[in-house]
């Protein structure tokens, strides 16, 4: 650490000759050598969201980093390629527990180590959950709709797994949060959506019928407003986190 | 005044971590002292507006932080080290720096000469492009205090600062403290009562949740007198006030 003097300046910025301020000089220069060039990507999140903080939140997100999107590609190729019967695919089951994987990894404290630290800065803590789960939910629908696609499904169910998704994804996020650990959201996400699945098949004997029948989608949807609803009570402003 | 507490409680189910400070401070390093448990970083947390009080109000920066866009604005002038700061393995210190200076909501332009001034501060310049997970403890608590000083704050939080530094780095951030002191309100929470004695204009001392001693270091030593415990004049007057206070 520099020892500043009288002045709070360093002892050489005054011993330089010619009455320059070395000091200053090298924080310059060090400023150019050390600046990160922040992407294409993140310099269009930050025109987008008018925050060039949100945009380095959001691309800091775990379940947005590179290494998870390649993993998220690979299962829903996977699930492209896999039929459960005629018009019907895989990507319809898979879909809801992988994007609930990837928002519960989005966001909270169980996921940041640097969370106290956040919660002190002025980019609000809700902005950023907000940002997160948007943009991991948009990209795991996008995904999803490409393997639906892909795989030839019946063209009027490409869409029949999105409300699941919604109400599975806002589970897990809910439980990510109150819970304060992303792998009990993961968790109770996952574990929720397969025993809807297996309720579904043991009531009328296809796999499917958890994405097909469409008098579930009702209690798809007041599930997913439930749950929006705990994440936003334990997002409050000024609560307390001990 | 940076900082204006009235009657501040706070409480964990029955246990009462903060119970009824008063406390008004305006520029310089304050020293807030106790044993385990008194109650120092839950008061710390409340300064730094990520945790609320039970009871009484509080005035940051002439401003309630309980209204939102006084909050925000509070967090922007606002440099704060956590006891624990957690950390992101893969970022280098410029990265972590560079982050929370964003997340300060700091002009993108201002930020990589504000990052550069702070890591030269706490003298890691030979480790700017490091990854964080090579770095011993010491210098992590320096990334620590970069970030917390990165936004040149007008109210400056530390958590146990000095844990982990090594004796030379101590004496050179007592150094630091007293320069950035000179126009902000540093309020430095820590166990180490030589830390305070040589950094600190004024010093509190926090028992079960109450300060029960609020003076210069010079009157916290000149209560020690006579008092047998404590090797340092200063660690004797910081075990007279608290032995009176539990008795």
């Amino acid at each position: 650490m520099s020892f500043p003097n009288e002045s709070g300046r360093l002892p050489s910025a005054h011993d330089s000759p010619g009455g320059v301020d070395l000091d200053r000089v090298w924080t310059g220069v060090a400023a150019e050598v050390w600046r990160r060039q922040p992407g294409r990507l993140e310099r269009a999140a930050a025109r987008l969201l008018r925050s060039p903080g949100l945009a380095r939140a959001l691309l800091t997100t775990p379940s947005l980093l590179l290494p998870w999107l390649i993993s998220t590609v690979v299962v829903f190729g996977v699930g492209a390629l896999v039929n459960l019967g005629p018009g019907e695919s895989l990507v319809w089951l898979i879909a809801p527990a992988v994007a609930a994987v990837g928002i519960a990894f989005a966001y909270g404290p169980g996921i940041d180590p640097a969370w106290e630290l956040s919660s002190s800065c002025a980019v609000p803590d809700r902005m950023v959950l907000l940002t997160r789960a948007v943009t991991v939910f948009a990209l795991n629908a996008a995904l999803g709709l490409l393997a639906s696609v892909a795989s030839g499904a019946a063209a009027a169910l490409t869409f029949g797994w999105l409300l699941p998704m919604t109400a599975v994804c806002a589970l897990a996020l809910a439980v990510a949060v109150a819970a304060r650990s992303a792998s009990a959201g993961a968790g109770a996400g996952v574990a929720a959506w397969v025993i809807t699945v297996l309720v579904g098949q043991t009531a009328s004997g296809h796999l499917t019928t958890s994405v097909t029948n469409a008098y579930a989608y009702l209690p798809y949807l007041v599930a997913a407003a439930c749950c929006a609803a705990i994440v936003s009570y334990a997002t409050r402003p000024q609560r307390g986190l001990q | 005044m940076n900082v204006t507490l009235a009657d501040i409680h706070r409480s964990f189910g029955k246990n009462n971590a903060v119970d009824g400070v008063d406390l008004q401070l305006g520029a310089g390093v304050f020293g807030l002292l106790g044993p385990n448990g008194a109650g120092k970083t839950s008061l710390l947390r409340m300064l730094a507006t990520v945790l609320p009080p039970s009871g009484g109000e509080i005035r940051l920066l002439e401003r309630d932080p309980r209204r939102p866009a006084a909050r925000r604005e509070i967090r922007r002038r606002l440099g704060y080290l956590p006891q624990n700061l957690g950390y992101y393995p893969s970022f280098t210190v410029v990265e972590f720096i560079e982050y929370f200076a964003l997340l300060k909501e700091m002009p993108s332009a201002a930020v990589p000469r504000a990052v550069a001034a702070a890591v030269e501060r706490v003298d890691l310049g030979a480790k700017a492009k490091a990854k964080l997970r090579t770095l011993s403890g010491g210098m992590l608590r320096r990334v620590g205090i970069a970030q917390a000083i990165v936004n040149d704050p007008e109210l400056l939080l530390l958590d146990e600062p000095t844990a982990g530094l090594d004796p030379e780095q101590r004496v050179q951030f007592r150094s630091l403290m007293r320069s950035l002191g000179e126009g902000a309100t540093v309020v430095v929470s820590t166990h180490l009562v030589e830390d305070v004695g040589a950094a600190c204009s004024e010093v509190a001392l926090m028992s079960a949740g109450k300060i029960v001693f609020r003076g210069t270091p010079d009157e916290l030593t000149a209560r020690g007198e006579g008092h047998g415990i404590g090797d340092a004049p200063l660690e004797r007057g910081y075990s007279a006030v608290l032995s009176a206070a539990r008795s």
